[in-house]
This record gives C-alpha cells, structure tokens and sequence, in this order.
C-alpha cells in the first residue's frame, strides 16, 4: 500500500528535480515492538524512490551507527548527508500530518547543504560552540509545529554543535510527561530551557542562545 | 490507514510579480487562482502553512458543496486547487514592506518580492481573554489550538471558553476524541449555529449561559476555572484539566497599517465592496476584513480582490 498519493509523488518529484544539489541519507532507525517502525520505513522509501540523489537505508536502534548518534528510540528518522550532519537532523517517531511538510523541507536543505536564516540570527547562531540539543514536541495534527521543527533543523544545518530533535508527543506520552507537555510545539533546549509556541528565529535564536550561555 | 502527510510548497527564490498576496488561508488561495487565470504574475507568500485558520476547523458543514469536512481536508483541496496554478511560498514571514516608485518591496524570510500590487489576506489570531491565570498556565493546560493539544486531555474535563461557532466545534471535536467539555459562554444564550447547538444537546455537551469567567486557577497545572452568574451573581467553580480559550480574534493588519491603509478601531482594514483600500493597489480579503470569518466569504472576497487587482493593473 502507499501512503503517498500519486499526485503528491509527482510534485514532489518536480521540487526535488527543482531544488535537490547533492546526496540526501534518509535514515530510519527501527526496533521491536514497535507500532509506527514499518510505516516509517515505508513511507522513508516511497520518499527515495522520488528521486535519486535519495538514499534510504534502515538501521536498528542499537546498532553502532545508532550508538554514534545517540539514539534510543524506535522510529527515529534522520537525515543526513552522512558526514557533516551526522544525526543531528532527526525525528523520533512517525514525521505524518503536518511534520511531513517538515521532513520534505529538511531533504531538500539538506541536499543543498545549507539553510537560510537572517545575518543577525546568523552571527548568533555562530557563536555557539559547545553542543545544544533543541527538542520540539509536537503532535501530527498541529499546524503550527513544523515551523518550530524546521527553525530547529535550519539552526542544525547552519551550525555542527546543534542537535534538532522533533519528538511525536503522542508516541511518547511519558517522554512528553516528563517535561509537563501540554500545548504544542514544546520546545526543550539542553533539557533545561523551555519555551512553547512557534516563535520567529530571532526569538528562537534567543532561547538557544540563553541554554547555551547556562552551559558556561 | 491514512497518515494525513502534509505536502509542502516550494519557492525560496526572490522574485518580481504583478501581485503578491500576502497569506494563505481560502482568500489567498482563492486570489491566487483568480488572479493567474486573469493573466498577472502572482505568488502567495504565508508565514505558516497555507490554509489558515480554517485549518484548526474540526469540521467544516457550510462550505459549499461539501456536507461535512475536517478544516484540514478542506484546506488541502484549497491548497492543491491553487498550486495547479500559483506558486506558494510557505513558512516565509514577510518582515517589512517598502513603497518604491511604483512597486512594493516585500522583505520576507526566505527572499525578497517586488510587486506593482498586494493583496492582505492575513487573516486573524485568537484573541485572548486577558484573566488572571490565562497567561500563567499557558501550556499548563490553557490552550487556544483543539486540533494541536486535544488528545491530550483525553479522558479528562476540560472547560471550553466561548460558546460561539469555534467554541462549539472545539467542544464538539472534544467529545469525540474522548475528552469532557464544558462551555462556558458570556451571553445569555446559545451563541453558536442552530446545527451545533443540536449536536451538542444531542452529544450531552454541558454548555453554561450567561456566565462571566474571571479567573483559571490552578499552581503548576489547570485545576480550575472560576465564573460568575451573570443573572444571580453567584461566584461557582468548575474542575477542569484543561482550557480551551475561543473567544473571537484579532486582525492581523500591522503590515498594511504601515502602508498607510486604514483600520477600523478594531483593526480590521477597512475594503470597498470591491476590496480596494484606501491606498491604491492595495486590497484586502478574508477574515481581516471583518467580515462573518466563514470560509466561503473569505474565498469569494479572494475572488473579488484579484479580479480588481486585474482591473487596476491591466485595463488602466
């Protein structure tokens, strides 16, 4: 069964002919029992098969390249160039709904190997030189979280030291209860910072910079 | 099963168009359909994704021709109707406008737009009610988004402030994801459709009149919220989880105002019947306009807005 429609295959393939540079990994990081892995795998693939400058490969949580990246749970998607990104990228649990958009935006940044922010957002995001891990918690259903996931991922891009982690609150209610999510997006900076909403960059850029500074 | 994958739109280029519009919800959308098939170059530039409010719609049963549809089904059709046609740039907050010679500089994240002519279709936000313990316990429980925080209440009570079209819908929506609301609604009466008030009586949906809310309590979570009869004056409390907070909303008209386009005392940009401004190439349609925030009127203000953008830059 796919879960892409036919007719978004086709425009995603005319944007991807549009706009992909170089190789893209999509990665799914699977393991047992767990209810969303398959369709994850499935849907990562359908994704590849547009295009091939698309790598899809699936790996378990678990295995080496899972312990480089530090994951932990199952699905994890990451995207990746492989080399520079590392798992920096990723989405723990299922990118459906909304987080789709987010998922395709991210392929295509990362293929073109950067992300656009302003000079000022830039020349704060530059000075962070130590590793700051941004989770979002989101749900499916919401429109407003792919903005707070794509900043995330966008800083990522621009930035080695940055860890954008998109977590589908409702896959882990207890993950999400730990840190009392109750409206999303749910933003979590080096499990200390928090803030809720899909802020601007300049906003966001002031809360990582506020984790980053607490690291001092 | 159906994963409800949300396709994005392209765009990150700069770019030179007849007219931009400036939103994504059905007047944009609709704009943007009437304005290419008329013959301008135009681009639709949203800073979320298109679709708008409309999207956080649980149902949609007055848009034409369809009896009954999630916002977010509804606005995916918008959506892929207008992309047939208009490009859509999404996620890309427009920062400023500049007036040059005869065209607008549109500075917006992901790119730069000039244009001879813009349409604000910028929609609305919702409103907050501005008691004690709304801004406290946002996220702790007071939410203004169903769609985004309601599974989270599941098997819990939740107060729903505001008893108009949106309160009912959310409280309707609740009820159906296994969450118990209660209404709480200001005015005497029921402030909703006829066909919403039905299936909330028919559902069981507790929905209180003529009550005043004057504070949510709770320490680091929602416990509570306090109203006042407004005929006995009588202070009840209601134990809730959870607020969900629709009482109206507010234009969204900063840009325009700064173009010199006029307002009423609301906000709301004042539009001819033909959705010219007071500024000339300057329209506006939807719900910024202030008028019923219903889908179908904002998609035929949309309509109406690029037909006279067509006019103004084509046959003058």
């Amino acid at each position: 069964m796919a879960y892409i429609r036919d007719e978004d295959k086709k425009y995603l393939k005319g944007e991807f002919d549009k706009h992909l540079r170089e190789e893209v990994k999509l990665i799914v990081f699977v393991g047992d029992n767990c209810q969303y892995c398959s369709v994850a795998s499935a849907i990562a693939q359908e994704v590849a098969e547009l295009h091939p400058l698309i790598k899809f490969e699936e790996h378990n949580i678990g295995d080496d390249l899972a312990k480089e990246y530090g994951l932990e749970h199952a699905p994890t998607v990451v995207i990746t160039d492989g080399d520079r990104y590392g798992g920096r990228i990723r989405y723990v649990g299922l990118p459906s709904g909304y987080e789709f958009s987010s998922l395709i935006e991210d392929i295509i940044d990362v293929s073109r190997r950067t992300a656009e922010v302003s000079p000022e957002v830039m020349e704060k995001l530059s000075k962070i030189d130590k590793p700051v891990r941004i989770q979002i918690f989101v749900t499916p259903t919401c429109p407003y979280c792919p903005r707070a996931v794509r900043t995330a991922h966008r800083f990522a891009i621009l930035n080695e030291n940055i860890t954008g982690e998109m977590v589908e609150a409702m896959e882990f209610p207890e993950w999400a209860d730990r840190w009392k999510v109750m409206s999303v997006p749910h933003i979590v900076i080096n499990e200390d910072v928090q803030f809720i909403g899909a802020y601007p960059d300049e906003q966001y850029i002031n809360y990582v910079v506020q984790a980053y500074e607490k690291m001092k | 099963m159906d994963f409800g994958l949300v396709i994005p739109t392209g765009a990150r280029e700069s770019k030179d168009v007849d007219l931009a519009i400036i939103g994504g919800g059905p007047a944009g959308l609709s704009a943007g359909i009437y304005a290419i098939r008329s013959g301008l170059e135009a681009i639709i530039i949203d800073k979320g994704n298109a679709g708008g409010l409309a999207e956080e719609a649980p149902y949609v049963e007055n848009y034409l021709g369809y009896k009954g549809i999630k916002g977010e089904d509804l606005v995916r059709e918008f959506k892929e109707h207008a992309m047939d046609y208009v490009e859509i740039t999404e996620r890309n907050e427009v920062k400023e406008i500049i007036k040059e010679d005869d065209r607008y500089l549109i500075k917006a994240e992901k790119g730069d737009y000039r244009a001879r002519a813009i349409i604000f279709a910028t929609g609305t936000t919702h409103k907050t009610l501005n008691i004690p313990g709304e801004k406290e316990l946002f996220g702790k429980g007071v939410s203004y988004c169903v769609t985004c925080d309601g599974y989270f209440f599941r098997g819990k009570r939740v107060a729903v402030i505001g008893g108009g079209n949106s309160g009912a819908i959310a409280a309707i929506y609740l009820k159906d994801i296994g969450v118990e609301p209660v209404v709480l609604e200001y005015m005497p009466r029921f402030m909703c459709e006829k066909a919403y008030e039905k299936i909330i009586k028919e559902r069981g949906i507790p929905y209180h009149t003529n009550v005043q809310v004057t504070s949510i309590e709770g320490k680091d979570k929602v416990e509570g919220v306090v109203y006042k009869d407004r005929a006995t004056g009588e202070e009840k409390k209601v134990e809730v989880d959870g607020v969900f907070i629709y009482v109206g909303l507010i234009p969204i008209s900063g840009l325009a105002k700064k173009l010199g386009v006029e307002t009423d005392e609301k906000g709301y940009i004042k539009v001819d019947l033909t959705m010219r401004t007071n500024v000339p190439r300057i329209y506006a349609a939807g719900d910024v306009t202030g008028y019923a925030g219903q889908i179908i009127i904002a998609a035929g203000q949309g309509a109406m807005a690029a037909l006279s953008a067509y006019e103004d830059l084509m046959l003058k």
